[in-house]
């Protein structure tokens, strides 16, 4: 019992060793920046769509769940808010709904490139905390394995 | 036996001679491959052109700071910035150049801290000094710094051309909590910056240029804060990305800057660094020339105003971030007064995506707003800019 204890907490070690070392913000910005990666690999407009779609999405369920989880605090909820206003507006572009132009499919990689940067230079994950933002990551991982 | 031992006693003297040379010429041989050496060969000749510019930069790289291209590399933007000022401080030869690296605080093995800042002095393109240093925990931002630069700064401080650049996050302009990651109970707003550059010019001296490649610096109450200690700033009143302004137009200042003319200098630099964001960022680029002495009259007419907003904005930023956001001053009728385009140059290209693509101008000034406001004001903005 001791044996599995002792794995258990050095396996979690080394979960939360990578986010915690970065400061968790840098795996949300690495997560995008794969997502730019597959979407410039394929030529396919309706594939780069896709991908760009799923992973906004991913990470809006990921934060809806940490959202109702009840652990986090009032202002990291307010953060969580705008960061998913935030993701919603690059879907609605995406897309062409409420009030946007659709994304063109020759815009695709550029904007796949908009949505990277924009979370690179923006404070939306600034404003969320360590423990939120481990959270996020570890759902994050589980969503897409 | 006993002659022997005689005879070795004899030729002690020249045991120990030989010795001597020996060591002696270890010694030269260990110290020409020691590190200190071009150093000091490096004083002397620094000696010989007496610098005309002086350039001060601070690169905060104690937060998050990682970026990626449009291949997926990643960058830490500190580390890139560190590189790029060294490089310009090897190609000026006529110039002092001071480099201060605020790095996360670390341990070794766990427990011992290590410093959380590096310095490099270059004169005359060459390394006369660089060592690790702890920043100031006490009330002064920048003590530290501060005091480094004074035991180096050239005599003739005042017969130089003086640039200071900063390069980091947005400097708050209140609370200021959470800057470092490494202390974020420390605070750290534009009014600690402009105490650090009180220390670095003496309490008289003014620096010809500052360059503040931060997010949301243009705003009429870090320009008016920072403007007592520069003639020229370069700020971004939008979003400025990592990949922040470009150092380019720093390199060789005997040619790049011979006429002596900061503000047209300030301006190419701006310039060139717009060009190089816009080659490759898709968010908005923003990048202004504010001209202190000629934008002060916009600052005084809008400052109670500001002030106003920034009272009321007090411990809201981080309880409820998503009421309020930064928008172009012109974008708030009261600030639309015939002095806001008086001493600012502005380069600016909207995000190619987004709300705001279709924005075509920017004042210059950037400001504060409740997100609710957007849409009323942005149609009010536009029949008055016409």
């Amino acid at each position: 019992m001791k044996t599995r204890i002792a794995f258990g907490c050095i396996a979690m070690m080394f979960v939360l060793a990578l986010p915690t070392n970065a400061g968790g913000k840098e795996q949300i910005q690495s997560y995008f920046s794969n997502a730019a990666g597959k979407v410039k690999a394929t030529n396919n407009p309706a594939e780069k769509r896709a991908i760009l779609n799923e992973s906004i999405q991913t990470m809006s369920n990921a934060l809806n769940k940490v959202e109702s989880s009840g652990l986090i605090s009032q202002e990291d909820r307010a953060g969580i808010l705008q960061f998913k206003k935030n993701l919603q507006e690059k879907q609605d572009e995406l897309a062409g709904t409420n009030g946007y132009l659709r994304v063109s499919d020759d815009q695709l990689n550029a904007f796949s490139d908009y949505v990277v940067q924009d979370m690179e230079q923006a404070d939306l994950v600034i404003s969320i905390s360590l423990v939120a933002l481990i959270l996020i990551i570890i759902l994050i991982v589980l969503m897409i394995k | 036996m006993r002659g022997t031992h005689i005879r070795s006693f004899k030729g002690a003297p020249y045991s120990m001679l030989f010795a001597s040379v020996r060591s002696a010429a270890l010694i030269v041989l260990l110290s020409s491959c020691s590190p200190n050496l071009p150093v000091q060969r490096a004083a002397q000749q620094a000696d010989v052109l007496a610098p005309q510019y002086s350039i001060v930069c601070v690169i905060h790289g104690d937060n998050d700071y990682l970026y990626h291209d449009t291949s997926g590399h990643e960058y830490n933007a500190d580390e890139e910035v560190l590189e790029g000022t060294k490089r310009i401080a090897q190609q000026n030869p006529q110039a002092d150049v001071f480099i201060f690296h605020q790095m996360p605080r670390r341990h070794f093995l766990f427990f011992f801290p290590l410093h959380d800042g590096e310095f490099y002095y270059y004169r005359n393109g060459l390394l006369i000094a660089s060592e690790s240093y702890w920043r100031d925990q006490g009330r002064s931002r920048f003590g530290s710094e501060v005091e480094l630069y004074r035991r180096f700064c050239a005599d003739n401080q005042r017969e130089m051309v003086n640039l200071f650049l900063y390069y980091g996050h947005e400097i708050p302009e209140i609370d200021g909590a959470h800057y470092d990651a490494s202390y974020p109970d420390r605070t750290f707003t534009v009014h600690d910056l402009a105490d650090g550059l009180k220390g670095f010019t003496h309490d008289s001296l003014k620096f010809d240029l500052l360059v503040l490649s931060t997010c949301f610096g243009g705003t009429p109450n870090t320009i008016g804060t920072l403007g007592p200690f520069a003639r020229t700033i370069i700020a971004s009143p939008d979003n400025l990305h990592l990949s922040y302004f470009d150092l380019q137009s720093l390199e060789r200042l005997d040619l790049n800057l011979r006429d002596g003319n900061v503000p047209a200098f300030a301006k190419r630099f701006a310039h060139q660094a717009f060009n190089r964001l816009t080659g490759d960022i898709q968010t908005a680029v923003s990048v202004a020339v504010y001209d202190v002495d000629r934008v002060q009259e916009y600052i005084r007419s809008v400052d109670d105003m500001y002030n106003d907003t920034l009272a009321g904005l007090k411990g809201r930023t981080r309880a409820s971030p998503a009421a309020i956001e930064h928008c172009d001053c012109a974008e708030l009728p009261a600030y639309v007064l015939p002095s806001i385009t008086n001493g600012v140059d502005i380069f600016y290209r909207p995000a190619r995506f987004g709300r705001s693509k279709h924005k075509q101008n920017h004042s210059g000034w950037e400001c504060w707003r409740d997100k609710g406001l957007q849409g009323t004001n942005s149609r009010t903005t536009e029949s008055n800019l016409k």
